[in-house]
């Protein structure tokens, strides 16, 4: 029994280090609920870290998640080259534009807009310290209102994990090992967590799901008692 | 307060199974995208190598019958940058098709290409003026 509150308690830390999920906060639905949007254009990531490759790097980790909830997502990278080619080449730009006007031109429901916040890696004596951190928002094509947002980042560090001899926790291990390869720390691994856990679920402030998922409309009631 | 705790558990550990995002219970047929895109913006002069990944993608994805959105537009605006414009309509017509949502956006991505299609065949004006697409 205390073994495996033990085993509960590890795991739980394990998580949350990852997620975040023990704590998340209940948010209000209603504003999406008015809104329903069917589909999603995702714009060029804006970017506050020192890494000029992340807003690319990580404009590649954000389709599937969303489109995983249920919604239509317009094609990430069409969208870039179309926004250049009308001038917004700066995510900036594109971040700053009237948001209905970047709906009228793709037809879109809602706009999602994100900013990585953090993106570094810290080279200590016996340790590497590799953060994430991103903002999301998501804006209504009708009114240009934000009916969704999230915060979300993970802190990577090797020398916190290595001494648990838990099935889960050592997973956790794994996972986040491949987040340094060399001395030259691989992204995408910690992105693709983030984003997995920002969208999943409206329980831990998620996406509610989209019209292509069979809970669509049902996950509503239970967010909001 | 052991049923609690053993409820978190089972809510953490779903979350984390989530968070891995693993291939297997996927709504769509992926295959890797995300990985391609990724390198894709690495090293951008590999067109043709991300062109090739895409269809590859698209392929299989097809063949399950789990195409995700947005890839179809996706490759056939690989195909429309490389000039390739009758078979760029064909697939944003299946994007279209696939995704009503996509509507607006790929009849434009239609119009563009069948308007430099003109005017591609008007610069080099030794094709007769003989377009076979009418309408769609």
């Amino acid at each position: 029994m205390r073994r495996s509150f033990y085993l509960i308690l590890v795991t739980t830390l394990a998580v949350a280090i990852v997620s975040g999920c023990a704590t998340a906060p209940k948010k209000d639905y209603s504003a999406f609920r008015a809104a329903d949007p069917h589909s999603i254009l995702i714009v060029p990531v804006v970017n506050r870290s020192m890494d000029v490759n992340a807003p690319d790097y990580f404009l590649s980790t954000l389709t599937i998640p969303v489109a995983e909830r249920g919604y239509y997502v317009f094609p990430v990278d069409m969208v870039k080259h179309l926004l250049e080619n009308d001038g917004l080449a700066d995510a900036d730009l594109v971040h700053n534009a009237d948001t209905m006007k970047l709906c009228s031109m793709v037809g879109s429901d809602s706009v999602l807009y994100v900013s990585i916040e953090r993106w570094d890696a810290k080279y200590m004596v016996i340790t590497t310290q590799v953060t994430v951190d991103f903002d999301y928002k998501l804006k209504d094509c009708k009114t240009g209102d934000v009916i969704w947002t999230e915060h979300k980042g993970m802190v990577y560090s090797p020398q916190q994990n290595q001494s648990s001899g838990n099935l889960i926790a050592d997973l956790v291990v794994m996972a986040a090992a491949a987040a340094i390869t060399k001395g030259a720390p691989n992204y995408m691994p910690m992105s693709q967590q983030v984003n997995a856990a920002t969208f999943a679920d409206p329980q831990t402030g998620g996406l509610p799901a989209g019209p292509y998922l069979p809970a669509y409309r049902k996950d509503y009631d239970q967010q909001t008692k | 307060m052991a049923k609690r705790s053993i409820l978190l558990f089972a809510v953490c550990f779903l979350m984390f199974t989530l968070a891995q995002g693993c291939a297997s219970g996927r709504k769509y047929a992926w295959g890797k995208y995300d990985t391609d895109l990724y390198y894709h913006y690495k090293k951008p002069q590999d067109r043709e190598g991300h062109m090739e990944r895409l269809k590859e993608i698209v392929d299989n994805a097809e063949a399950e019958n789990r195409v995700p959105p947005g890839l179809y537009a996706e490759y056939g605006y690989c195909l429309y940058e490389t000039g390739n414009i009758d078979e760029a309509v064909v697939y944003f017509e299946k994007e279209k098709v696939k995704w009503p949502e996509s509507n607006v956006l790929m009849e434009k991505m239609v119009r563009n290409a069948r308007r430099q299609q003109e005017s591609l065949k008007r610069s080099s004006s030794t094709a007769p003026s003989q377009v076979q697409e009418e309408g769609k």
